[in-house]
């Protein structure tokens, strides 16, 4: 403004001031300062600034551009690598087999006093950080993918400095700020309840991947019940949930936590219904046998997926991959958080790591609804096609994962938001009875399997 | 059936202060609703938040700073209020308008209109929970700020329609960029309805949702396409043409049942009218002054009343001036569509959802600016 | 209905409210003006166009105040210095008052209804005093009269009869007064 007021002298000495023009009369040979002319004349120019692309220069044939090859090429590259190095590594699960043996005649051979299980203890406790692992970078890579896919689908290009290359560094460094963030919360809030929430949600997510085959012979246990158990410790997640949005003494919290309570205990239902035709003809609730009772081929080429059973596996299918996007809480059925109604929805009132964990858990969610549904219905590590298993199980397994974890990220920047009444409408008059009816669609199946 | 409220069953009620800071009010719109269970029973628009005055202001401003003002009513189609303050000004001074100052005008405010519901269709994505149509819709709005950019220099708050004209003529090459994004608008105008128009979910939060029938929009004095939406075909564009509307060829695009989808649905069509409109602008368009011989620069018009309304991107936006003979308005009321559009949440949230409350509330599509004025 | 013109009009409106002037010429550009002496008048004249002669949308409802230039003390800070003003022109921010117009104790409340068949407008006016400026409410005949006359109750004080809600609106709670009152005086706040 003080500029404006008091322009810089210009460069030329301004002509002599005209006589004194009347009141009204603008004088004819404006006697303005130069400064205050040329910010008029720069946007009377009429052109677009030179930085400003519109879609209709670009898009037509985006190969004209150097960065858009680049990339093209950089992301076949990668791809290649990654098929290359697991073409070379071949199954992890033979050597890692090796590496126990080594240890156990390790402990025998060298630490007679210490005690015959201990051994089997480190191992135990090496896998069970190796899946924690899997977990946390599971939630770094895939906050970055997500804002990437999100970015491209909506003609952004998402972070793009932090990391320099694609800003592959942006999670890690907002995980170091919510690491160092205060830690805000409401005087209201139960802090017991409020700081038990996280963890109650976190927790059983982390107990969920115990069955979980990442390979042949690749899973932290391969558990019996395994279906079970994974049902059993996902339904308690939604006790964290509930807890989170009592404990905020928040009006909206408290909304999303009930809504989020319905939703879950609805939508585990047919979760597991569908899941019944599969488990009777598997003959099993362990997912390493499910897994591997789709190995094979029909007529030598068609994969034996339970997704490719006609009739039965597609319907089961569907109802599983939509009650899988439900439970992990994410658009289009994110109405325990829905933003534009309930600002945050449970987590509303958290902040720094209590607020990170929540976010954690979601995408352990997706990893892990990924992850069941490629065992369940894409045959766990099995090769597509007969000469592809060159290339080893942990390959497939987590081709198809990502696979589904972009159909997760894809159905979240592509779809609008359930409302909540609709949404158990849904589950209870749509999902629950056509799961009963493809358990009846099933009986032939097993009875002819069984024969 | 099964009563879901039995009358023994006596539950308390949930008061929620929704706003003044909300992701989807808006800007500073604070509704008092209370609750019953999920259930709305009572909903109180708060507004006033960002009153500045303006109608105040106006009246220690002479005419040209007057303009200035306007544009931050509604900020986001801020053009159209630069030519009802100047066609109400201009009714006062008896001025004529060059030909191709008025077709540059109607070019300019149409785009406006695009701009506009461009924006009220990202963020009634967003208050559904699509969060794409956004960007798609800015990506778009962004080309038409450029076009506004090229030619005034301002990509908000324009003051570019002025008394007696405009401010400058469409600089070379500019028809020939909006002939270019109205080819490339057509496209996308069909991939939103792809996207989001006929999504099924969007149906189901949309379609039988806040209905207004037409004696409601009647009676709550509603206008624009919030009015359309209900079936009553008003567009002040057809009915009280102003500027070069009666030679112009555009349908008033009408819903059916008053729905939220109804209203949204208007919006949308009416985009597909406004590029017929500026097409014709363009095609139409004279050469000649842009501005009116005589605008004093301290305009004092005779002692007298003027009442200039025009369809404004949210409804009837009109201006009532009134003159005393001074250089500075007498009075200046403006006829705010937004406010007057608001004030039916009284009546149409009630027994509604908390997230049809907001599916409602986006379809009104009210800028705050202008409601609080 | 027959067509109805804006003669027609006047002709029935004067004939049943024989109190009605109709101001000559039309105070307002293009739109006729009917002047109302009494509140009844005034509600039953709009009743009338309302439900007789098919004005069944109410355009605006606002008031003026006739008091004389506005007092810009108080709320004009600073005017805005303006380099382009030629050396003697007057400065913009100076309120006078014109000599030659007749300034009035008096509000007016003007209410503009539609006529979308016919296309037509008219005006309603009724001049108030400024010791007790009231009136009944139109909220019986357009709720959104509910919202106009909040706001010019709040603007210009003045109180309408029958209002459900009539409480302010625009202005904050400790805004004492009517600003747009020619001769309101901002009294500094915690905001100043």
């Amino acid at each position: 403004m003080a500029e404006l007021a008091t322009p810089p002298p210009p460069p030329t000495p301004a002509p002599a001031p005209a006589p004194k023009p009347p009141a009204n009369v603008m004088p004819p040979e404006k006697a303005v300062p130069a400064g205050i002319r040329k910010v008029f004349a720069k946007h009377t120019e009429g052109t677009l600034l030179p930085n400003r692309l519109w879609p209709t220069d670009v898009w037509p044939n985006p190969w004209k551009s150097a960065s858009y090859r680049r990339g093209a090429l950089v992301l076949s590259a990668l791809i290649l690598a990654g098929t290359g190095a697991a073409f070379f590594l071949r199954e992890i699960g033979v050597p890692l087999a090796a590496l126990r043996e080594t240890l156990h005649r390790f402990a025998e051979a060298n630490l007679p006093q210490v005690p015959s299980w201990a051994a089997e203890a480190v191992w135990i406790l090496a896998k069970a950080l190796v899946v924690l692992h899997i977990i946390l970078f599971n939630g770094l890579f895939l906050v970055w993918w997500e804002r990437k896919i999100s970015a491209h689908m909506q003609s952004r290009l998402g972070p793009i400095f932090t990391g320099k290359w694609h800003g592959v560094l942006q999670t890690a460094a907002d995980g170091i700020k919510l690491l160092l963030k205060e830690d805000a919360a409401p005087k209201e809030k139960d802090s017991w309840l409020h700081s038990l929430a996280p963890a109650l949600v976190f927790v059983p997510v982390l107990i969920c991947f115990t069955p979980v085959p990442w390979g042949r012979d690749l899973e932290a246990a391969n558990l019996d019940a395994g279906v079970l158990y994974i049902f059993a410790w996902a339904g308690l997640s939604v006790l964290g949930i509930v807890l989170a949005g009592w404990a905020s003494a928040n009006k909206y919290s408290l909304l999303g936590g009930l809504r989020s309570a319905a939703q879950f205990v609805s939508y585990e239902l047919p979760r597991s219904f569908s899941l019944v035709p599969l488990i009777a003809i598997a003959g099993s609730l362990s997912l390493t046998k499910i897994a591997g009772y789709q190995e094979g081929y029909w007529f030598g080429f068609f994969p034996k997926w339970f997704l490719f059973y006609p009739v039965v596996g597609q319907i089961s299918f569907v109802i599983f991959l939509i009650a899988s996007v439900a439970e992990t809480n994410r658009t289009p059925f994110d109405i325990a958080e829905a933003e534009s109604e309930l600002v945050g929805g449970f987590h509303t009132e958290y902040s720094g790591m209590k607020f990170s964990i929540f976010f954690l858990t979601e995408y352990a969610y997706v990893l892990l609804a990924s992850c069941l549904l490629t065992t369940f219905f894409m045959g766990g590590g099995a090769a597509p096609l007969p000469f592809l298993s060159v290339l080893p199980s942990w390959f497939w397994f987590l081709g198809k994962t990502l696979f589904f974890m972009f159909c997760f990220l894809w159905f979240r920047w592509t779809f609008p938001r359930f409302k909540i009444d609709r949404l158990l409408d849904f589950n209870w008059k749509f999902l629950l009875p056509w799961s009963f009816v493809n358990i009846v669609l099933a009986l032939p199946y097993i009875y002819l399997w069984k024969l | 059936m099964i009563e879901t409220h039995s009358s023994s069953l006596k539950t308390d009620q949930m008061f929620i202060n929704l706003g003044p800071q909300h992701p989807s009010t808006h800007g500073v719109l604070r509704l008092g609703i209370t609750l019953d269970g999920e259930v709305i029973v009572k909903a109180e628009p708060d507004v006033g938040y960002l009153h500045r005055g303006t109608e105040k202001l106006c009246e220690v401003r002479g005419y040209h700073h007057c303009v200035v003002v306007t544009d931050r009513w509604d900020y986001v189609s801020a053009m159209t209020n630069n030519l009802v303050f100047c066609l109400a000004a201009e009714k006062l001074m008896g001025l004529e308008i060059p030909a191709r100052a008025n077709y540059l005008r109607v070019a300019m405010c149409e785009l406006n209109r695009i701009a506009s519901h461009l924006l009220f269709f990202g963020t009634y994505g967003i208050d559904i929970g699509a969060f794409t149509p956004f960007l798609h819709a800015f990506r778009e709005r962004e080309m038409v700020l450029d076009l506004f950019e090229m030619v005034c220099g301002a990509r908000m708050t324009y003051n570019y329609i002025r008394l007696g004209g405009v401010m400058a003529d469409a600089p070379p090459g500019w028809a020939d960029k909006t002939s270019e994004f109205l080819k490339y608008f057509k496209t996308k105008l069909r991939e939103y309805d792809d996207l989001l128009s006929f999504n099924p979910i969007f149906l189901d939060r949309t379609k039988k949702v806040g209905i207004i029938t037409a004696e409601q929009a009647l009676d709550w004095g509603l206008s624009g396409p919030n009015l359309r939406g209900s079936g009553v075909s008003y567009d002040v564009r057809k009915t009280f043409p102003y500027s070069i509307y009666d030679k112009l060829d555009f349908k008033v695009c009408v819903g059916e049942a008053g729905s939220c989808w109804d209203r949204y649905y208007v919006r949308m069509r009416e985009m597909a009218e406004s590029v017929k409109i500026v097409e014709q602008c363009l095609a139409a368009l004279p050469s000649g002054d842009i501005m009116a011989k005589g605008v004093a620069k301290i305009p004092t018009p005779l002692p007298g009343e003027a009442y200039a309304h025009v369809e404004g991107a949210r409804g009837d936006l009109g201006i009532y001036l009134v003159s005393d003979g001074t250089s500075c308005p007498y009075r200046l009321h403006v006829r705010a569509p937004s406010y007057i559009n608001l004030a039916i949440l009284q009546e149409a949230l009630v027994g509604l959802r908390v997230a049809d409350m907001i599916a409602v509330l986006g379809s009104i599509d009210i800028v705050l600016g202008e409601v609080d004025r | 209905m027959t067509e109805i013109s804006v003669s027609g009009i006047v002709e029935i409106i004067k004939k049943r409210y024989p109190s009605i002037t109709v101001a000559e010429p039309s105070l307002i550009k293009g739109v006729t003006s009917f002047k109302a002496s009494s509140g009844t008048d005034y509600l039953g004249v709009i009743r009338a166009f309302k439900e007789d002669l098919g004005f069944e949308y109410l355009d605006f409802l606002t008031a003026v105040d006739w008091k004389g230039a506005v007092d810009a003390r108080g709320y004009i800070m600073d005017p805005n210095p303006n380099p382009f003003l030629p050396e003697g022109a007057v400065e913009q921010s100076e309120v006078k008052a014109n000599p030659n117009f007749q300034y009035r104790d008096h509000f007016e409340v003007v209410v503009v209804l539609s006529n979308w068949k016919e296309k037509l407008k008219a005006a309603v006016r009724i001049e108030l005093t400024r010791g007790n400026p009231r009136l009944p409410s139109l909220y019986d005949l357009w709720k959104t009269a509910d919202w106009q006359e909040r706001e010019t109750f709040d603007l210009l004080g003045i109180e309408f009869e029958g209002h459900p809600n009539l409480k302010k609106i625009l202005t904050p709670d400790f805004i004492q007064g009517h600003p747009l009152r020619k001769d309101y005086v901002h009294v500094k706040d915690q905001y100043d």
